[in-house]
């Protein structure tokens, strides 16, 4: 049992040590997205099938909105040191301030495409 | 006479650690996209998890292999040949265990775990599950008891299986001799294996012998035209433990909930993606539409 718990406790050691040294040289890039057609690159890569038409990018280039031929809407949003993609189905979590909209936990600074793309929301 | 089973990996953890760090080295210079600190936190802690899961019922394991034994066809005992036939049949066992893992939606929800990081490197080798038991993946290697390998055997040559797999989870190496990509898993065959790219999806379940891929029909060769993307088809999108522990077990709990009487262990057996109204996509039919052309995109 000693022995056991001590093989948990140097894991545990190993693991903080390993991940605080990946943070310490700060690994994992800032990604931004580069422009809107990568954006659409990883949303067809986020939900297959999924070609967007419009796309609005967030200024800090950490999120998008993007919309396809059926009017679905995809929240592109920064994970990581990668981008998650997740189709929405109501407005229930979003709100709009000016040219910030937000929805659940991400605020994108649409600029003056924030009202349009708020109005897209309230249609699912 | 009384064996127990020995545990290599236990053993192995310091050459892991060791092996993390010099890829750490690697990405730093070559690719330093290729960590993420809370994604290396999620991975190992979630090995940690495993290790101390596998602690609590590993026992159990070994006790209905013990049990199973007492009506064995036949008595193989310990040669060298019988080590050797045991790791190739147990390679074999754990195709097919980790074909059912990604086949079929049980087995899958304790699987997803290591396939739930964005990041392909030897931290998403301990990337394990918490749940192995509870999904009864280990009844794939139980028939080799009942053959007549003493569990001890078994249970060894599973987890130096379990180690071989730990290096193959990098992007530092591209490709090996061809002899040795021809037999043997490699990180090549399962960068495949963990992509979320249509045509890599569900291929490459081999353990350490790719041949059980290329004479099952499974197996795919990495392309250098494409960009994998790894982790999920749908992506996890966060680095909270217990969600990613639990997940895809909750899913299966909400839609045997909420589906009709007649397709609710549909939930369960069926494929992952599996849908009673077809409102979801399983692999094969991502496959599928991608092979006809018409998901709109390329790689």
């Amino acid at each position: 049992m000693t022995l056991l718990l001590l093989r948990l406790g140097g894991s545990l050691a190993a693991i903080l040590l390993v991940a605080w040294l990946v943070a310490r040289l700060e690994l994992g890039a800032d990604v931004r997205l580069a422009d809107a057609d990568e954006a659409r690159a990883l949303a067809a890569q986020a939900v297959p099938g999924f070609v967007a038409q419009d796309v609005a990018l967030d200024r800090a280039k950490v999120a998008a909105l993007l919309r396809d031929a059926l009017g679905r809407v995809m929240l592109l949003r920064r994970h990581g040191a990668h981008f998650v993609g997740s189709l929405l189905d109501s407005h229930a979590d979003s709100t709009l301030d000016r040219q910030f909209l937000t929805i659940g936990a991400v605020t994108l600074d649409l600029g003056d495409q924030a009202p349009v793309w708020a109005g897209s929301l309230r249609r699912l | 006479m009384t064996v127990h089973p020995y545990d290599p990996v236990s053993y192995a953890i310091p050459v892991f650690v060791a092996l993390i760090l010099l890829e750490i080295a690697w990405a730093r210079r070559t690719r330093p996209d290729s960590y993420e600190a809370r994604d290396t936190l999620t991975s190992l802690a979630l090995g940690l998890g495993s290790t101390v899961a596998g602690a609590l019922t590993g026992g159990l394991v070994f006790a209905a292999a013990l049990w199973l034994y007492q009506y064995r066809v036949m008595t193989i005992g310990w040669a060298w040949w019988a080590w050797a036939l045991c790791f190739v049949l147990d390679d074999l066992a754990y195709y097919w265990a980790h074909r059912s893992g990604h086949r079929v939606r049980w087995f899958w929800a304790s699987h997803v775990n290591h396939h739930s990081s964005q990041h392909y490197n030897l931290s998403t080798a301990l990337r394990q599950t918490w749940t192995g038991f509870i999904a009864l993946s280990f009844v794939f290697r139980l028939p080799l008891a009942l053959i007549g390998f003493h569990p001890a055997m078994i249970l060894t040559c599973a987890a130096i299986n379990l180690i071989y797999q730990f290096w193959i989870h990098t992007e530092a190496i591209r490709r090996l001799p061809r002899w040795f990509e021809a037999v043997m898993n490699t990180p090549s065959h399962h960068r495949v294996h963990h992509a979320t790219n249509a045509v890599y999806l569900d291929r490459n379940y081999a353990g350490t012998f790719i041949v059980w891929d290329k004479l099952f029909g499974t197996f795919e060769p990495e392309r250098d035209d494409i960009r994998i993307h790894y982790g999920v088809v749908k992506q996890l999108g966060t680095f909270g433990l217990l969600w990613s522990a639990f997940h895809e077990w909750i899913g299966i709990a909400r839609d045997v909930w909420s589906a009709p009487w007649w397709h609710k262990l549909s939930y369960v057996w069926r494929e992952p993606g599996w849908s009673h109204d077809g409102s979801r996509e399983t692999s094969g039919m991502i496959r599928e539409r991608v092979g006809q052309g018409l998901d709109g995109f390329s790689d």
